[in-house]
């Protein structure tokens, strides 16, 4: 107790020890070295790599939901946008466009678009984010419906064949592009501006506003994002799937909350980070693999996962007590 | 704010109390009034017994979820998992009534699933400590699972004079809901329904109070889980059989119609007739959109516009004020 909590490195090591986001990846080591012994073929490289590549979907949803609720909301249009970019990127392919990169970049961009669109009903209508964000999800499903007419599209689009299939180095490009996501994210959320911004607002509106954040902008900034990396991440599912659908995005919504708080950002807004979100994501498809094993019926299976997210929400997800 | 002045007797103080309380919903009534008027045009036979039946029918189960959301608003909770207990009690309902245990088995069955689930909910988002957003999105897996485990694909069967009874040319569904309505009012006047906006307003200062306020909040988990199960119970009622996914669309629909019924998501902002109004305007909505040959696609859109734009207006109004 005396040397080693005295020195700053010591300090430094203790602190990130009992986090939040360290706790979740220690549980993530447990199930994994718990499921390996238990299942052989769980332990396997290629099958954690592949854990990790699903992940990377979830991982991509939750980066710009950990904004949203960090800054004091929370995206309920997530699954919707997701289904989206999915649906509407082979719809937005054009001859003179080889790599596909055009189609993509237009693709992320209606999504962005969209998630602005959230943002001004929050900032500026003044909207309460879940009932602006629900009814987005119920405008854009209805949209969904006449665009695709319900059917399956398939995407012909090399680069989002690519990002689904390859391995450059042996790793798949949706872990790369996951990778270099969190990099920025982790950046712009803990060493700039904007990030302390977001975490102000979240923890106070008011006095945020009174010391001149601009909160319109953040606001409209912050739902961009989350548009933003859910395009991405409808991108990264359909190359991943081959096939887009109406309904593909559905999963991504508890899965992104959970992934969020499980990492222990705190759904009340203002405390959190995105190092807490990427372990919370590969425990969720750890989980979801876990009960794949299991070979229940669908019933039990959504019973199953959602005891878990619970049982594992009293692990890591408890509010302060307010008295 | 202006303060009330000194009643001489405690009958003008309650209507005062009231007559303000209808300040925040009087322009959402004239709404609903306008809705009611348009769709009593387009379909006369309203007025007719059995027109008035069905009409209700339509709304009874979306009231019962309006007001199970506005409880837990009203005390600064929220259920995601409205809709996943509304296809628990209907699959229950469908599972028991025809067996052994009868109709009244079969309802004290759905009445103690909903009362349990509730209470089982509402002592983990308050004695746990976790966010209610999360438990009850993680709980509509649990109940969703289980009412698939209890009926995996359509079926059961209700006895048909009890779907007469409650979904044939009887208004009983509307007498029901005043039923359900005096049961609200009588229940605000116990220690408990006192409790309920003081914990929801201000949780700390109403503990210091001497307010049980965790007895309140969890109550009220319970009592949101009873009417919604008790929605299942007439959904499946009205279809002659259960179907583990019938309620999925409930959980938007009752946040919706507590929004528009001008309950806040803070807690202890809004009142019940609000929310009924709210749910009233909504399945008037989704009436009117039918008689006018909207696709339910469309359906959808309006459905998100008109519930962005009416929460949005009222708001607008206050900021610019």
């Amino acid at each position: 107790m005396t040397a080693w909590t005295d020195s700053a490195g010591g300090r430094r090591a203790r602190a990130i020890l009992t986090s939040r986001p360290f706790l979740t990846l220690a549980i993530v080591v447990a199930v994994w070295i718990a499921a390996s012994i238990a299942s052989r073929g769980f332990g396997a490289y290629g099958h954690l790599r592949y854990l990790v590549e699903l992940g990377a979907v979830i991982g991509l949803v939750a980066a710009g939901q950990t904004f949203v609720v960090i800054a004091g909301g929370i995206d309920l249009s997530v699954a919707a946008i997701v289904t989206v970019s999915a649906i509407s990127l082979p719809l937005l392919s054009w001859q003179a466009d080889p790599t596909g990169l055009a189609s993509v970049l237009a693709v992320v961009a209606l999504t962005t678009a969209i998630g602005v669109v959230n943002g001004l009903g929050v900032a500026l209508l003044r909207v309460h984010p879940m009932i602006m964000t629900l009814a987005m999800a119920t405008f854009l499903q209805g949209l969904l419906i006449i665009i695709a007419g319900g059917s399956a599209v398939t995407a012909e689009n090399p680069l989002v064949h690519w990002l689904g299939n390859a391995r450059p180095a042996g790793i798949p490009a949706g872990i790369l592009l996951w990778i270099a996501v969190s990099v920025l994210v982790l950046t712009l959320m803990h060493a700039t501006p904007f990030g302390a911004r977001i975490f102000a607002m979240g923890a106070n509106p008011l006095a945020a506003s009174l010391s001149g954040v601009p909160i319109i902008s953040t606001t409209l900034a912050v739902y961009g994002i989350s548009g933003f990396t859910a395009g991405l991440a409808g991108v990264l599912v359909l190359g991943m799937n081959g096939q887009g659908y109406v309904g593909i995005g559905d999963p991504y919504l508890l899965a992104s909350i959970a992934a969020v708080v499980l990492g222990g950002t705190s759904i009340l807004g203002g405390l959190g980070t995105y190092a807490g979100t990427i372990p919370g994501a590969i425990l969720l498809v750890t989980i979801t693999a876990l009960i794949t094993v299991v070979n229940a019926s669908p019933g039990w299976r959504s019973i199953l996962f959602g005891s878990l997210i619970l049982g594992l929400l009293l692990l890591s997800g408890r509010e302060q007590a307010r008295r | 704010m202006s303060i009330i002045p000194y009643a001489r007797a405690d009958g003008a103080l309650y209507w005062q109390v009231q007559a303000r309380r209808n300040i925040g919903v009087r322009s959402l009534f004239l709404v609903v009034l306008a809705f009611l008027i348009a769709y009593a045009v387009l379909f006369p036979g309203l007025f007719t017994v059995s027109g008035f039946a069905k009409f209700t029918q339509s709304w009874f189960p979306l009231a019962l979820v309006a007001m199970a959301q506005a409880i837990l608003m009203l005390t600064g909770g929220i259920s995601l998992a409205i809709g996943a207990t509304v296809s628990l009690g209907a699959v229950i309902a469908a599972t028991t009534m025809g067996g052994p245990l009868g109709i009244a088995g079969g309802a004290a069955a759905v009445a103690l699933a909903g009362l349990g689930i509730g209470a089982a909910t509402g002592f983990i988002v308050v004695r746990l400590r976790l966010p209610a957003i999360v438990v009850t999105l993680a709980g509509s897996f649990i109940i969703g699972g289980a009412a698939l485990l209890i009926l995996p694909r359509p079926g059961g069967s209700i006895p048909a004079w009890l779907s007469d009874l409650l979904a044939g040319d009887t208004p009983a569904a509307f007498v029901l809901l005043v039923v359900v309505v005096l049961l609200w009012k009588l229940y605000l006047a116990t220690p408990l329904g006192l409790s309920l906006y003081a914990a929801g307003e201000n949780p700390v200062g109403a503990y210091r109070s001497g307010v049980p306020v965790d007895a309140a909040r969890v109550a009220a988990y319970a009592i949101s889980g009873l009417l919604s199960t008790g929605a299942g119970l007439f959904v499946a009622a009205q279809t002659g059989s259960g179907d583990p996914v019938i309620g999925t669309a409930f959980t938007l629909n009752s946040i919706a119609a507590a929004v528009l019924g001008g309950i806040g998501f803070l807690g202890g902002q809004g009142t019940m007739r609000g929310a009924l109004a709210g749910s009233l305007l909504l399945s008037l909505m989704i009436s009117v959109m039918f008689f006018l040959g909207f696709t339910p696609v469309a359906q959808y859109v309006a459905q998100g516009l008109i519930i962005i734009g009416a929460v949005a207006i009222p708001q607008f109004r206050k900021v610019q004020q």
